[in-house]
């Protein structure tokens, strides 16, 4: 697929999920903007390894949670490309807690970088889009089946993949398609950190009927379809990527 | 303004609490500060000074004057 000439912000693309993006869309030729919180030498790392497939890559440090740094991290963008073709919201955080040891702050975080950075993110890309664009939501399969401690990322997930399909219609006469994605658990250090934490040991790494965990590439590839013209008719929709494991008969043993 | 009173300021605003608690002895924990503050208060501090802190060195991080000397330590590291 071709993205030449094309210019993507990942967030939360420097590690995961997001650089498996980012690569994927330079592979086609796109130049990206690798949006990151907080690893600084990751970020750069990432960015020397996009380079070398001759685009250019461009890092921006910011707290999505903060209303003021999506702002400023697209005055930036504005400044250093003028334009914006492609958004892909994967940024993402939690409090990993039961919901009656929820507290409001870890839930207002929670919603402010996995939903409503979402919705500031893209309400700034519109006016990038001058020729139409391609926005991608990444959501996860917390959003509909319960996860241990994931309650308030299952439901700020739940609400990106609202947005979605109100952005896709109402993006629609613009000529921006907006879409999500929904994966069961990726094989990132993101899960290692949420496994050992709640001390699930090895029950994370469920096997899938198809016979592998998801990997950050399997994402990489269906968004760089929804982000290609052969995705046009497909508006406001969450694809499910996870080899099977949410229709099979035995997925709510696995997730226990 | 010294990285004291910077991280002062920051560590107060972060966790919504009266300048005044702020001392040299004062823990994390005295600070009503959680896991999800001190992700904050980091983030603040390396964007003020374009360094990158390690949640991990904050294991080593006794109190508020610790803290401070941690910052100062990581600034000089980074040449500014």
């Amino acid at each position: 697929m071709s993205f030449k000439g094309k210019v993507a912000l990942v967030t939360g693309g420097s590690r995961g999920v997001g650089k498996a993006i980012s690569a994927k869309l330079a592979d086609g030729g796109a130049d990206v903007i690798i949006n990151y919180f907080r690893k600084k030498s990751t970020a750069q790392e990432t960015a020397r390894e996009i380079e070398k497939k001759g685009v250019r890559v461009h890092l921006i440090k910011a707290n999505l949670a903060e209303a003021d740094k999506i702002d400023g991290m697209f005055v930036e963008i504005e400044k250093e490309f003028g334009r914006l073709d492609i958004l892909i919201n994967n940024a993402a955080s939690g409090v990993a807690r039961p919901a009656l040891e929820l507290d409001d702050r870890g839930w207002d975080w929670t919603m402010n970088v996995n939903a409503k950075a979402v919705l500031l993110c893209s309400q700034h890309a519109v006016k990038l889009m001058k020729d139409g664009g391609k926005i991608v939501n990444i959501s996860s399969l917390g959003s509909r089946m319960v996860m241990p401690v994931y309650t308030a990322v299952g439901v700020s997930k739940a609400a990106l993949e609202a947005l979605t399909r109100y952005l896709a219609i109402e993006f629609a006469p613009l000529g921006i398609c907006v879409n999500g994605i929904s994966a069961s658990a990726v094989l990132t250090e993101a899960l290692k950190i949420y496994a050992e934490a709640q001390g699930l040991g090895d029950s994370v790494y469920q096997s899938t009927p198809a016979g592998r965990m998801v990997a950050p590439e399997d994402i990489a590839d269906v968004v760089a379809f929804l982000c290609s013209q052969q995705s046009y008719m497909i508006r406001g929709q969450i694809i499910i990527i996870d080899g099977g494991y949410s229709v099979s008969p035995s997925h709510t043993n696995n997730a226990k | 303004m010294s990285v004291e009173e910077v991280v002062k300021e920051i560590v107060t605003r972060v966790v919504r609490r009266p300048a005044a608690e702020f001392a040299g002895q004062t823990t994390f924990k005295d600070m009503g500060a959680d896991s999800l503050d001190i992700v904050q208060i980091l983030s603040a501090i390396e964007d003020k000074y374009d360094i990158e802190l390690d949640d991990e060195d904050m294991v080593d991080v006794k109190d508020m004057a610790g803290f401070v000397a941690y910052i100062e330590r990581k600034i000089s590291e980074n040449g500014n």
